[in-house]
């Protein structure tokens, strides 16, 4: 804690013809020794234990210079004879001065601004930085919201920093930015913490709050309710901060299936917590809806649109006629495939092999093709995710719990099928938070890797659109993105714009050379560029400067720790996968019964009945699953084989149809 | 409200009138033009060769003293000229990273004035508002370019009063292995002259102790080269002193003077025994340069620090400001 005893001048300001105080900026000196640096926050003017204090002033440093009374370096070369190693022999230090810049946080009183009094210059303790960035506003009032983001921390003390909560979550303003090189453990952990810190300070009158964590990559987020090794600076930190050193207590992990459909396709497959992963299945309805994810805008023409529409309109879940004389029922991949195929026999048949019948209620042949080409190609491309079998496991969208992290691991599904996903989920938030039926007030939503979702040139995707509207529109709805990336000026400008918090982690130089971080001095950006771990510079709507913090190490297990702790469990044979799909729906469940009954069936057929089993839940799960599964057919029955796959007509191919 | 408003509201004249600077030597050695000097070292004068410059032949603690003036004329009362004036000396102490540090530091501040001559009105008022006054003689009011030689003589020996006074404070305090190396003669004080850890650095050579070849070997003296030491007596000089030349810089291209100094130590047979060591430990007192000084080439840094360390702390000089007439 910063001492808040008898304050001891450490500078005093000065001011010059030609480097003068103004009223947002002012340079002061200190004794070369001083333990002050680039972030320290200082205040001018009298001490406070001093009657009749007038204008106060606070200030961040920026810049910092070095000087001695040398007045060429010639003179320097002279003294030592041309010899650097003789220099050092001189007996007598030269005059040296550390003189300082700051920009100017605040004025108290703030009218009339005037310029910064050549007065002398204290350290800020905790009451100064709270003044010092406004934090006093929110949270000193009575209803205080408040977030810690970390501690200022200037020669060996420390002071709490604050976000607001209606700046950072909404209504006023929302979302949030982080940049930073990768590897450095900063992005993804700065969140982590954050989140925790949200979840312990979110202010009940502000209602109740979760988090959606898209994992990309890696095992980064998988292991958020288990505990991480925590040393005592950062156990310190935490109780400075007031939230709860420890994991998430409740986490919610979704993982969709691999091609096998039984197997989950994540990095948590430890024996120990792989039954805390829900399968994250869907089926065509879902795929449908979101048909302009999978199409590049050279594909959506009108004609494709229009077809897709009929599809939707007319054709899903409904009883429709082909006009060739079949009825059609379209609820699966499969199902669409007969259409498709029907289609196109009959229009061969009804030409008679000549050309010239190459449309079907209104729509041409090659618009059928291609749009069957990409509908079906994402049930190759993301088998597990995309199933023949309709909906079997989804995200709770009524029932969102408060102080809850969902986390999708979508870090090894095919990258269409991950802008599925991101799609469909954010959408599907949206929806449910205009109609206020997600059960939560705000969600904050994690995508990592920003600059490839919301890239600033490049295609106008979908998922980019829609990462623009919740930019600009999801504040009133309390959706909120944490974005995070490695090179900010390489995302779309309306979303790091529309972020009203911004933190930054350890910069690359070219980054920083880039127009966005003009605004910051050379000495600023060369401590950017040197970040140790665990420090941030925060830009905030309160502050008037950025501020440099250190945050604690997340309370969870890091993702690779959690894989060296947990390693990732082979895939199982088939039959013991389903056997641990039902058991864990059903503890009652015996796997000797489960094995024979499945003995001999066709993969499809148990796939669909467990993901029945899923759906419905049932009290007694062996007995619906046995039931859906049906009777035994005798394996020389003359029925036609099940189809196994729809591959599409020419999946890697170029031609655009 | 300085003493010299009060002067001016009272009917005297204003004016800022400021000494051009010193162009080299100093008044202060103006008295020892003709002195006597005995060689004590060898037959003759002789150079040598001081020994390379080595940390280990730097004292680990040495004070330097130097001092500082100023004045200008700030009212006219008539023809007469009332001065404001204004000396300091300091002491700095050389610590073991290098870095100076006043220890002592002694200032005054006074008026000038002829008394005899200074109009019955305005006197009162001097009086009264001038805490401390230097009376002059009147005699020379009437010669306005004689009567400032006057004024600047007696700010010199205001100024090498208070360095006395202060180099004798010095001196008391001095540590066991503590030199003390002042700006200037050495044998203004009997004391300080005395003392066995004291070195006077004479930089203007107004004063001539030698003739002849010696002369010639002293003004020629190479780089890295000191005289024999002789002994100085006579001129104003109270205190017999041992006094020889070093060079610090070559003066080829330069003029005979250029990196030479006069040094003054103790009169005492350990003297001649330790000029060489001593000069050595000047030697390297060449860096870091005394820059931007002109006298750079002489003036040693640490007592150019203490130069500045006065300056930085005296009163803004009254006659700084602009001489465009005053409206």
């Amino acid at each position: 804690m910063i001492d808040t005893a008898i304050p001891i001048a450490i500078g005093r300001v000065v001011a010059t013809e030609l480097k003068p105080a103004t009223p947002h900026q002012f340079h002061f000196w200190t004794p070369t020794d001083t333990t002050i640096g680039i972030g320290a926050i200082v205040k001018v003017g009298a001490g406070s234990q001093e009657p009749g204090d007038g204008r106060v002033v606070y200030g961040v440093v920026t810049e910092g210079f070095a000087y001695s009374d040398l007045a060429t370096p010639l003179h320097d070369v002279v003294g030592a004879e041309g010899d650097p190693a003789r220099a050092d022999e001189a007996p007598t230090a030269r005059q040296q001065i550390r003189y300082w810049t700051a920009a100017v946080l605040r004025q108290t009183p703030e009218e009339p601004l005037q310029p910064v009094p050549l007065g002398q210059v204290y350290v800020a303790d905790d009451a100064d930085v709270a003044q010092a960035l406004r934090m006093d506003a929110f949270l000193y009032s009575a209803t205080p919201t408040a977030i810690p983001v970390g501690l200022y921390t200037s020669a060996g003390r420390d002071a709490p920093v604050y976000l607001d909560a209606d700046f950072l979550l909404g209504p006023e303003a929302a979302h949030l930015n982080i940049s930073g090189v990768s590897g450095l453990a900063t992005k993804t952990s700065a969140v982590e913490f954050l989140l925790a810190s949200i979840f312990a300070h979110f202010p009940a009158h502000k209602g109740r709050v979760a988090a959606l964590c898209f994992n990309v990559k890696g095992p980064d987020l998988c292991f958020l309710d288990q505990p991480g090794d925590l040393s005592e600076e950062d156990r310190h930190r935490y109780d400075r901060l007031g939230v709860p050193s420890t994991p998430f207590q409740r986490v919610r992990l979704y993982a969709p299936l691999k091609a096998d459909g039984v197997n989950l396709n994540t990095l948590r497959t430890h024996p120990e917590l792989v039954g805390d992963v829900e399968p994250l299945t869907w089926g065509l309805q879902e795929v449908v809806d979101y048909a302009e994810v999978l199409l590049n805008r050279d594909d959506i023409d009108a004609k494709a649109d229009a077809f897709i529409d009929f599809l939707r309109d007319r054709v899903l879940g409904r009883s429709f006629d082909d006009g060739f004389g079949t009825t059609h029922r379209v609820q699966t991949f499969a199902d669409l495939d007969r259409l498709f195929r029907s289609i196109f026999d009959g229009l061969e048949i009804q030409s008679g092999g000549r050309s010239g019948s190459d449309t079907w209620r209104t729509h041409h042949i090659a618009t059928i093709r291609k749009v069957r080409n990409r509908l079906l190609n994402i049930s190759t491309r993301c088998k597990g995710l995309v199933t023949d079998d309709g909906p079997s496991s989804d995200l709770p969208w009524n029932g969102f719990e408060d102080r809850t992290v969902y986390v999708i691991d979508i870090a090894n599904v095919d990258p269409l099928g991950q802008d599925l996903v991101f799609a469909r989920v954010v959408s599907r938030l949206r929806e449910q938070l205009e109609r206020r039926e997600l059960g939560v007030d705000a969600v904050v939503v994690f995508v990592d890797e920003l600059n490839k979702y919301a890239p600033g040139d490049g295609p106008e995707t979908y998922v980019k659109k829609m990462l623009l509207d919740i930019s600009e529109r999801g504040r009133y709805l309390g959706l909120v993105l944490f974005g995070a990336e490695q090179f900010r000026s390489q995302v779309h400008r309306r979303v790091v714009g529309n972020a009203g918090t911004q933190l930054f982690g350890r910069m690359d130089m070219d980054e920083l050379a880039t127009p966005g971080y003009q605004v910051l001095t050379p000495a600023t950006k060369s401590k950017l560029a040197t970040l140790p771990i665990g420090e941030l510079m925060v830009r905030h709507p309160h502050f008037t400067q950025p501020i440099f913090v250190r945050f604690p190490k997340p309370p969870v297990l890091r993702g690779r720790d959690g894989v060296e702790r947990f390693p990732p469990a082979a895939d199982v044979p088939f039959e013991d996968a389903v056997v641990r799909h039902l058991v864990r729906l059903d503890r009652r469940v015996r796997p000797n019964q489960v094995k024979d009954l499945i003995a001999d069936r066709e993969p499809d057929d148990v796939r669909r009945a467990l993901a029945a089993a899923r759906r419905t839940r049932p009290d007694d799960v062996f007995a619906y699953f046995r039931k859906v599964l049906g009777a035994r057919v005798s394996a020389d029955a003359d029925i036609p084989a099940e189809h196994h796959t729809v591959p599409p007509l020419n999946p890697i191919s170029d031609e655009p149809y | 409200m300085t003493w010299w408003r009060a002067l001016i509201d009272g009917g005297a004249v204003p004016a800022s009138y400021v000494p051009p600077p010193s162009a080299g030597a100093s008044p202060r050695d103006a008295a020892d033009r003709l002195a006597a000097a005995d060689v004590v070292e060898d037959a003759e004068l002789e150079a040598h060769a001081v020994p390379d410059r080595r940390p280990a032949s730097i004292p680990p603690a040495v004070s330097f003293l130097n001092g500082m003036e100023r004045w200008s004329v700030v009212a006219y009362d008539g023809v007469a000229q009332i001065v404001n004036a204004y000396v300091a000396a300091a002491v700095c102490r050389r610590d073991a990273r290098g870095v100076l540090r006043a220890t002592l530091e002694r200032s005054r501040a006074f008026a000038i004035a002829p008394m005899d001559r200074v109009s019955p009105a305005l006197r009162p008022l001097l009086e009264q508002a001038a805490p401390d006054i230097e009376p002059v003689d009147g005699e020379l009011v009437g010669q306005p370019a004689r009567y400032l030689e006057q004024v600047e003589s007696t700010v010199r020996r205001a100024r090498s009063h208070l360095e006395r006074e202060l180099a004798e404070a010095c001196i008391d305090t001095l540590g066991a292995d503590e030199w003390l190396v002042l700006d200037g003669l050495l044998s203004r004080s009997p004391a300080v002259a005395r003392h066995p850890r004291a070195l006077g650095v004479i930089k203007s050579h107004g004063a001539q102790f030698l003739e002849g070849r010696g002369l010639e070997r002293a003004l020629t003296l190479p780089a890295g080269y000191r005289t024999s030491v002789f002994a100085v007596r006579g001129g104003h000089t109270r205190t017999e002193v041992y006094s020889w030349y070093l060079r610090l810089w070559p003066w080829e291209g330069n003029d005979l003077l250029y990196g030479l100094l006069r040094v003054e130590a103790r009169a005492d047979r350990e003297t001649v025994t330790r000029a060489s060591a001593l000069s050595g430990w000047l030697w390297a007192e060449r860096a870091p340069l005394a820059t931007p000084a002109t006298r750079w080439d002489r003036l040693l840094y640490p007592l150019h620090h203490v130069e500045e360390y006065l300056k930085a702390r005296a009163p803004r000089s009254p006659a700084g400001r602009s001489r465009l007439p005053v409206a």
